[in-house]
């Protein structure tokens, strides 16, 4: 929103902004004109440099100029290379040659192309590939070294020898001749066509009628042809009169078709594209200028286009964006770090499907000069190879192939990719850690090191995947906005022109409604129409034909405010619902809507435990609560329903649950937008229900087994425990309890039989306010009280305390009694073993440490758990026994041993020994 | 052992204090020889498990009250680990079956089988049976009654099965024909009274028979629960006066306010506060069956004569969906908004019939 905002505050400055589009738009206006029919497929990459070399005839520094050159020529190269196989393109193509570079589009030739593929079957053909099919002009600018003055473009042959072309702007052909140069070295004549070449011209027209004709027959004979039509039609101009555009109108996609070609075609987010577009060209200092001093100079040097655009970037961007991502496009500009490289070094475009995010990318990156290297889901994705590819991507760069653009990755569909794959990606992003002055001696080297030196952008649907979340911090986010429906329904207008469908544009808008202005969506659903024959496309049709719908997650409070939100278009009253006659245009839709949604939402429990959160506060007049009624009818059912699915394993019901959603839309919609929270009702009563339970269960765990047996969970619940919290409080005086009279006494000792039998205990628990209160442990207090009912008597402070403590005591007292119980000839041992003795300090203490031992040893070795009296003296006699025999093993260790141990906890000098300094020495 | 519940607590069935009659059937049962299949039932508070714990002394004599807990792990056939406690004489074992939830059957399977497999060793000094005492069987799953029916009938010679129940609707037909079921009533006022008399009078207190009265209606006839509110009384105020106020149960208590609330007011957002108030009720352990009772039957004394048999039908109708489903809140609510629209219907005729 806020950025919004911030746009709007700085549109004053319209021609800065939109700087870029205007030069586009220059751009484009200017090859429209100089060629109406035909849209350029290659974007500025190649017109740059056409352009350029129009305005520019001071000599150029060869480095920057050149990489462009060689690339647009390799481009030619590798199409006309195409085109030598068969001199497909019409006869006024070949025989007139165009005026001007930018005529000399791959338009042709790349259709050509295709026909080369098609005949590419028939190989009878006879060729003539080595023929120069002009050779005049070229004498002219074909040089063996780079002219000194003007725009030139070096060229290689398959032999490796290297000539330099000049280039000139009226000399259209000479480009496509360059690569014959070398054969035509003995043909340069003085005729603008050879005689040879106009030759072949003929003979290529009448060669070009025979293979149209075969190739009509063969496409009768065999369909699966088309199939290389579409591989080779993908890289075609679209022209609606071209034979093999008709044919492969069946099978080509027209999303792919009428996909668009430049920048201003765009139908995405103005903003966002002029966001990524400057990212793309911050990295051009880095990535085309070699030095920053060149900077300016190529920029003076930039086509019209790109003219206005890059003082931009160096003055004014600062300004421009501080409000829009503020500092962080500040930064960029200010800090673009040592390498000369923007702050963040990938963007991560993210949005739902079809609003033509890769698209985006793949225009952008060619319009800013960069060659697309893609990586998208359908690639292996594992850590190795990714870090492969994006090594290869970012540091090489094709010498021989066809683009000698730089590149630029585009990592489509990054939210699939594993974790791991994004660690290599970041890893390469912070490559740049390496000491400054490393840095300093790569640079001179040419950038051959291996830090990240080129753009990449990446593509997700989901931002908040898991595994994006490290690269979100680092990348520049930028987030797609909903595609207007206005242009969208413009563009589709335009495709159904040129496709022969009669469509009007309310039917567009519902169409694009229906799509969620999903663009992919929308052509498709076209596509689908025209491909059932309809010519005619009416909104109700887009409303009956069941394409088009996207099965996509919208969200749970989507969901939910849908069904508790009127249509906001169709102000129906409530109540009229279920009595419209089905298909009778709202009830219906509505209906059918809500089905949709519920149903491809698919998380039919959450779904209804928000409904059932929500319902009742919905502003519904229902002065009879029949709403109220039927609507827990409604869940009831769907509850049983569940009952039935999950006991039975019957998932075909499942069908039926979503029905929930609709009668609650119908119910209770209102045309008010509905506040919708969260549904945590069930899940913090069930943690609740399961707290209570721990607590009666760990009373009940340590419960003797002659009260246990008499009680169980339910009945302590129901009946007992709130009589039993009475009971054990007591009126007690305020006084030490020894003072207490033997009635008191006697009370006192009740209460702590019952406590003791019901497992209760006072424990001393310090408040968060940081007093000392006596707390009832297990904590069945809260099972059994509940909020707003007056509160139970308590005991005060001191009487828990005294409670608390005679509870000690008693425990105590028990368990010695059990003890005692159990072996009597241990305490009648240690009463025995206290007996004093004369010995030295540690004598002493071993003594008693190993009498105790032995003594305490013996009885359980020698019962079996029970105590019976008469072998109680048996054991006495044979303790007596182990202590001498002790007494005597420890007077010859203890007594005569200079070395002795006495363990002593927290000390480390537990073993001493006498040690004389005659030893040392 | 010091609350007046445990410490005068019959042990022997010579002892109990009413359904004498049913107590000596007992005791000729036991003596006949012939001890079949049992099937107690009766109302919480009405002495079943006093009643069994006697018939197991008269069968056994004393060393059945040397009780044990033991905790036993049994692993299923799923390799899941069931836990369960038991508590066991040496001539006993009780069980509830239902503390494993879903996987009771297990237990039934695994636990009691071992037990009535095993063979009595001194058959000739004991009885040559051993007694499971499986509590609230109406909790058991259907698979875990059904799994019962063929033990207890296979292993008839060294195990007899005592089952406890509050009501015989949830136990299957097949297990019922195999026992032999012994209805223990709820006592009536003047037994309950009784019996807090005399236990008063070895506590050497005296209780005024108007107290008495008041502790056994209030406690709905249930001993257990007129016991402790008797002592609850005691430990509120000794000499006891007559126009005591006898503590009750809280969630009692709570109940019948949100009944109230209901009757008092019927809109939508009163039914968001009731839901809330059932929730409580409900996260504190009280079962949903309980709550609904509860709440009908204080919604039927609030209302008119006319609607009372609709309000009835009603719960009936709700219970039984409660019964069938999972999410029991939904069906509470469901029964206070049908009750909500109901009498609000009928308020509106009331009133437009005052009108005119």
């Amino acid at each position: 929103m806020d950025e919004y905002d911030e746009m709007f505050g700085i549109e004053d400055d319209f021609d800065d902004q939109f700087a870029d589009e205007l030069d586009a738009m220059a751009q484009m206006e200017k090859e429209d004109t100089s060629e109406p029919g035909k849209r350029p497929k290659q974007g500025p990459g190649d017109n740059i440099s056409d352009i350029e070399h129009l305005l520019d005839d001071q000599p150029l520094t060869p480095k920057a100029k050149r990489q462009r050159q060689d690339a647009g020529v390799a481009k030619r190269l590798f199409n006309t290379q195409q085109t030598r196989e068969s001199k497909a393109p019409t006869p006024s193509d070949n025989i007139t040659p165009p005026s001007s570079p930018e005529q000399y589009e791959p338009s042709h030739t790349v259709r050509s192309t295709s026909e080369a593929l098609d005949i590419s079957g028939f190989g009878a053909i006879p060729e003539t590939p080595r023929r120069p099919p002009t050779a005049a002009p070229a004498s002219l600018h074909v040089l063996r070294r780079p002219p000194l003055d003007g725009e030139y473009i070096s060229v290689t042959d398959s032999s490796g020898s290297r000539v330099y072309l000049r280039q000139k702007e009226d000399t259209g052909t000479k480009v496509v001749e360059s690569r014959f140069v070398p054969n035509s070295h003995g043909g340069l004549g003085l005729l603008a066509l050879p005689i040879g070449v106009l030759r072949e011209h003929e003979a290529e027209k009448r060669h070009l009628q025979v293979v149209e004709e075969s190739q009509r027959l063969s496409e009768l004979l065999a369909s699966n042809v088309n199939d290389v039509f579409l591989e080779s039609e993908s890289t075609e101009d679209k022209e609606n009169n071209d034979p093999e555009d008709k044919e492969g109108l069946t099978s080509r996609l027209w999303v792919d078709r009428f996909s668009p070609r430049h920048y201003t075609e765009l139908l995405s987010d103005d903003f966002t594209n002029r966001c990524l577009l400057k990212w793309l060209k911050l990295w051009d200092t880095v990535v085309f200028g070699r030095e920053r001093k060149s900077r300016p100079v190529r920029s003076d040097r930039q086509p019209p286009n790109q003219n206005s655009f890059k003082p931009n970037q160096a003055n004014q961007n600062p300004n421009r964006f501080k409000t829009k991502i503020e500092m962080t496009e500040e930064l960029l500009e200010a800090e673009l770090d040592q390498y000369k490289r923007p702050k963040f070094k990938v963007a991560l475009l993210s949005g739902p499907p079809g609003l033509g995010k890769t698209t985006l990318a793949h225009i952008i990156a060619k319009h800013a000069g960069y060659n697309v290297v893609e990586i998208n889901a359908s690639d292996d994705r594992s850590a190795e190879v990714f870090q492969k590819r994006i090594d290869t991507a970012t540091q090489m760069k094709s010498v021989l192939g066809s683009n000698e653009k730089p590149n630029c990755l585009i990592i489509d569909e990054i939210d699939g990719a594993p974790s791991a794959a994004i660690n290599i990606l970041l890893a390469t992003l912070n490559k740049k850690d390496g000491p400054g002055g490393e840095a300093e001696t790569a640079k001179k080297k040419k950038k051959k090191e291996s830090i990240l030196l080129r753009p990449i952008i990446c593509i997700c649907n989901d931002l908040y995947v898991p595994a994006l979340r490290p690269l979100r911090q680092q990348a520049f986010l930028l987030t797609f906005p909903q595609t207007q429906p206005s242009r969208l329904a413009q563009r589709l207008a335009e495709i159904s022109v040129k496709q022969g469908m009669k469509t009007d544009t309310g039917t567009l808008i519902s169409l694009c409604e229906k799509t969620d202005n999903d663009i992919r969506s929308c052509i498709n659903t076209l596509q689908f129409l025209h491909g059932r024959g309809l010519k005619q496309v009416n909104t109700k049709t887009i409303q009956c034909v069941s394409v088009g719908q996207k099965d996509q997650n919208k969200g749970l409070f989507h969901l939910w405010q849908e069904i508790f939100q009127l249509p906001r278009t169709k102000r129906k009253r409530i109540g009229e619902g279920f009595d419209e006659a089905p298909g009778s245009g709202g009830g219906a839709q509505r209906f059918q809507n809500i089905l949709h949604l519920a149903s491809s939402s698919g998380e039919y429990e959450k779904v209804s435990q928000g409904l059932y959160d929500n319902y009742l506060s919905m502003r519904v007049r229902d002065p009879n609560l029949q709403c109220v009624c039927d609507a827990l009818d409604w869940l009831s059912f769907s509850d049983r329903l569940n009952q039935v699915i999950l006991h039975g394993q019957n998932f075909t019901l499942m069908r039926y649950l979503p029905f929930l959603s609709v009668t609650f839309h119908f119910l209770f919609a209102h045309t008010h937008v509905p506040r919708i929270s969260y549904p945590h009702s069930q899940h913090e009563a069930l943690t609740k229900l399961l707290s209570s339970r721990n607590a009666l269960s760990t009373m009940l765990a340590d419960i003797p087994a002659c009260i246990r047996t008499r009680i169980s969970q339910l009945c302590l619940t129901l009946d007992m425990l709130t009589l039993l919290l009475d009971i054990i409080c007591p009126k007690l005086r305020p006084v030490n309890p020894q003072l207490f009279s033997t009635r008191e006494k006697e009370q006192m000792r009740e209460l702590i039989d019952t406590m003791l039998a019901y497992n209760l205990s006072y424990r001393q628990d310090r408040t968060p306010e940081g007093q000392y209160a006596y707390m009832l442990e297990p904590r069945v207090e809260e099972v059994v009280r509940y909020p707003g009912l007056p509160p139970r008597r308590q005991l005060t402070y001191q009487a828990k305390q005294t409670i608390s403590r005679e509870m000690e005591q008693e425990k105590m007292r028990r368990a010695e009694q059990l003890m005692l119980q159990r072996n009597p000839a241990a305490k009648a041992e240690e009463k025995k073993s206290a007996g004093p003795k004369a010995a030295r300090n540690h004598q002493q203490r071993l003594e008693n440490i190993v009498k105790q031992t032995t003594v305490e040893t013996k009885p359980e070795v020698d019962f079996f758990g029970r105590a019976v009296a008469p072998k109680i003296q048996k054991p006495q006699s044979s303790s007596d026994k182990g202590e001498r025999s002790a007494v005597d093993s420890m007077g010859t260790a203890v007594g005569n041993s200079d070395v002795w141990f006495r363990f002593n906890e927290g000390m480390s000098n537990a073993v001493r020994r006498n040690v004389y300094i005659r030893e040392l020495l | 052992m010091s609350l007046w519940l445990d410490k005068y607590r019959p042990t022997s069935l010579g002892k109990l204090d009413y359904h004498k009659e049913q107590a000596a059937q007992l005791k000729n049962l036991v003596q006949c020889g012939d001890f079949p299949h049992l099937l107690v039932y009766g109302p919480s508070g009405a002495g079943k498990k006093t009643r069994i714990m006697c018939l197991l002394r008269e069968l056994y004599g004393a060393g059945v009250e040397k009780l044990r807990i033991e905790h036993q792990s049994i692993v299923a056939p799923s390799k899941k680990k069931i836990e369960i406690n038991t508590i066991a004489s040496n001539y006993h074992l009780e069980v509830n079956p239902s503390d494993a939830g879903n996987q009771d059957r297990v237990v039934i399977q695994e636990l009691i089988k071992t037990v009535a497999q095993s063979q009595q060793i001194q058959s000739s000094t004991q009885r040559e049976f051993k007694v499971v005492l499986l509590t609230e069987v109406d909790r058991l799953t259907k698979d875990a009654q059904h799994a019962l029916r063929r033990t207890m009938e296979k292993y008839m010679s060294t195990c007899r099965l005592i089952l406890c129940s509050t009501s015989t609707s949830k136990v299957i037909g097949p297990i019922r024909s195999r026992c032999l079921a012994v209805r223990v009533p709820l006592p009536s006022t003047e037994e309950v009274c009784n019996v807090l008399t005399s236990v008063c009078k070895k506590e050497g207190l005296l209780l005024p028979p108007e107290l008495a009265k008041q502790i056994a209606e209030k406690s709905g006839r249930n001993l257990r629960k007129a016991l402790l509110m008797c002592e609850a009384c005691r430990v509120q105020q000794y000499p006891f006066s007559v126009d005591q106020d006898v503590p009750a149960t809280d969630w009692e208590v709570y109940l019948r306010e949100t009944a109230n609330a209901i009757v008092s007011q019927q809109s939508p957002q009163r039914l968001l506060e009731v839901r809330a108030r059932l929730y409580e009720l409900l996260t504190h352990c009280i079962p949903p069956d309980i709550i609904m009772k509860g709440l009908v039957k204080e919604l039927l004394s609030n209302c008119d004569g006319q609607l009372k048999t609709e309000v009835a039908h009603m719960a009936a109708f709700y219970e039984h969906r409660l019964q069938l489903g999972n999410k029991s809140i939904y069906h509470l609510e469901a029964f206070t908004a049908k009750f909500m629209a109901i009498y609000k219907k009928f308020m509106e005729d009331g009133l437009d019939g005052m009108m005119f």
